[in-house]
């Protein structure tokens, strides 16, 4: 994997393709699909010498994560986009200030190009999490 | 059982908190065949209902056994979830926190909670969905994506003709305010980019320049002052004003007083022009959750029983923060998928206890469950009330018969509650 990275803030919310995707079954390719993706501005990825669909290291201080590199026309640099679900929490900070929300928005991350690198599935990704990787 | 196969209409969709009345579904057998009205979402909820259901790996009444065992047996209970289930169901979950001395929260803890905690610190200024339609020439957007998260919330609301609107699209100004350029942002008629995290100085700005006061800088949070003070002259001067706020100003930096903020904002405009604002609720019985905890615990989430009477903190009572303190040796999760949906350090907690899932479908929260129990879906096979994100209750119809032995979330927890009442004689 790459060690020249690309910082950018970190946010998440729904597509409408993961809330139909997650209806058809959490678990399925669909929902891995289009959950398992960080949108980013077309200049960021080609910093990242990468090809729409090649996957990215999704580094910050609470983990990381591979997903697959997605391009969003409207964005721009310094803000990329995971959709809501297990990719995005598994670099969340589970900090709340008290509140009981934790940090799902504007989370500092640097992103690496991860060519060759296996994007983990759902289930995959959880047994991770539990043996604390 | 239910009617006869044929056109089923006014059905009510359990998706996001708009809670559409308007699905016409056709029904052949025990089979959706066709969804008319319903967005893309809703389309894939009621004619793949069917699919990718929990499994049950013995009978309901082995299942509720054994996680009434591990509730009597537990010292910390949990009771999570609550969200995507109708109200009947909440009130049997309230009583079982209650008899163990338990915590009971929803989900609105990871997605409205700070709307709630703005609301109990400066008052709240909801309208109907229907006054927006019929009155509103200005509709703002913050924070919120509406095209994704709630597809027909535009068409219905804010770009459909209303009574004193004629023409929803000529009359009716929408803007969006977000970080990022959205699918929304694009079919709005004005797009308003800002810094990430700077709602609060933004807000506060607005406030501000509406109250007269001159500020000494150049910009805020991106927009320069003469922005600032071009965006309170249209609010001041709008006839009737709508802020919808969604998820972009309740979890990012400043949470509950981004809100608090927004409130006085609002608050504030009234003295010119007539405003309200309302939270874009996410899962369709959120806004439920919250009320039906309310009338039954006396506070709307983060509730804690572990003294014989109901205690409200959040940050304490929160699921996330009592997950990540190691805190609960227990979890009753219903209709939420906390595995998906919780940072790493939660979910890690959360598969070395043992958790009781109550859902019509498996997710990753039913891949580290001890006990899976699978439940009719609300609204679709068993009926039901929930709560619209302007907070009016509707009801919820039965359209099919659930899968044979399948009973719904109210009937599962209720035979859990009586269990839990036996065994603890």
């Amino acid at each position: 994997m790459s060690r020249v990275g690309v910082e950018a803030l970190l946010t998440s919310g729904r597509t409408l393709k993961q809330g139909r995707a997650m209806e058809l079954g959490k678990l399925g390719p669909e929902y891995l699909k289009e959950v398992a993706i960080c949108e980013m501005d077309k200049v960021t990825l080609e910093a990242l010498g990468l090809d729409e669909g090649d996957p990215v290291c999704v580094e910050t201080l609470h983990g990381s994560v591979l997903v697959t590199s997605k391009i969003d026309r409207r964005a721009e640099p310094g803000i990329v986009f995971i959709p809501c679900g297990p990719y995005a929490n598994a670099v969340t900070g589970s900090d709340t200030e008290n509140t009981g929300m934790p940090d799902f928005k504007g989370v500092s991350a640097q992103i690496f190009g991860a060519k060759g690198e296996k994007v983990l599935n759902v289930k995959e990704l959880l047994k991770q999490i539990m043996e604390g990787a | 059982m239910t009617e006869d196969s044929g056109m089923k209409e006014n059905i009510v969709c359990p998706f996001c908190g708009c809670l559409c009345d308007d699905i016409a579904l056709s029904v052949v057998g025990n089979q959706i065949t066709d969804n008319k009205n319903g967005c893309s979402i809703s389309q894939a909820k009621f004619l793949n209902h069917h699919d990718d259901r929990l499994a049950m790996d013995s009978s309901v009444e082995e299942l509720v056994k054994k996680a009434a065992e591990i509730i009597v047996k537990s010292k910390r209970l949990l009771v999570y979830g609550l969200s995507s289930t109708e109200n009947d169901a909440h009130r049997e979950a309230y009583k079982i926190a209650e008899e163990v001395g338990g915590v009971v929260d929803n989900t609105s803890s990871v997605c409205h909670g700070p709307t709630i905690l703005g609301t109990q610190e400066s008052g709240e200024s909801i309208a109907a969905l229907a006054e927006t339609r019929h009155r509103a020439d200005l509709v703002i957007y913050w924070g919120s994506n509406p095209q994704f998260a709630h597809p027909r919330h535009m068409s219905r609301y804010v770009r459909a003709d209303g009574l004193f609107i004629k023409d929803g699209k000529k009359d009716r100004k929408i803007w969006v305010v977000d970080v990022r350029k959205t699918i929304s942002a694009g079919v709005a008629d004005k797009f308003v980019k800002i810094n990430p995290g700077s709602d609060l100085e933004i807000i506060s700005a607005l406030r501000a320049i509406a109250r007269g006061k001159i500020l000494d800088v150049e910009e805020v949070g991106g927009l320069s002052i003469n922005e600032l003070t071009e965006l309170v002259e249209a609010m001041k001067n709008a006839k009737y004003g709508v802020l919808f706020f969604g998820l972009g100003l309740t979890q990012s930096k400043g949470r509950h007083r981004n809100i608090d903020a927004a409130i006085r904002l609002i608050q504030d405009l009234n003295y010119d022009s007539k405003w309200s604002m309302m939270p874009m609720r996410g899962h369709y019985n959120v806004a439920g959750a919250n009320k039906t905890s309310t009338w039954q615990t006396g506070y709307p989430y983060a509730v804690d029983y572990a003294r014989g009477y109901p205690r409200y903190q959040p940050g304490e009572y929160t699921a996330v923060d009592m997950l990540v303190r190691g805190e609960p040796d227990a979890v009753l999760n219903i209709a939420a998928d906390p595995a998906a949906h919780f940072p790493r350090a939660a979910v890690k907690h959360l598969a070395g206890i043992p958790v009781i899932n109550l859902d019509p479908k498996q997710n990753m929260t039913s891949l580290l469950a001890k006990v899976n129990i699978q439940t009719a879906i609300s609204g679709i096979e068993c009926d039901g009330a929930a709560v619209r994100m302007d907070g009016l209750p509707l009801y919820l119809k039965k359209v099919v018969d659930p899968p044979e032995g399948v009973l719904p979330d109210r009937d599962v927890l209720r035979m859990i509650y009586d269990e839990v009442r036996r065994l603890k004689k």
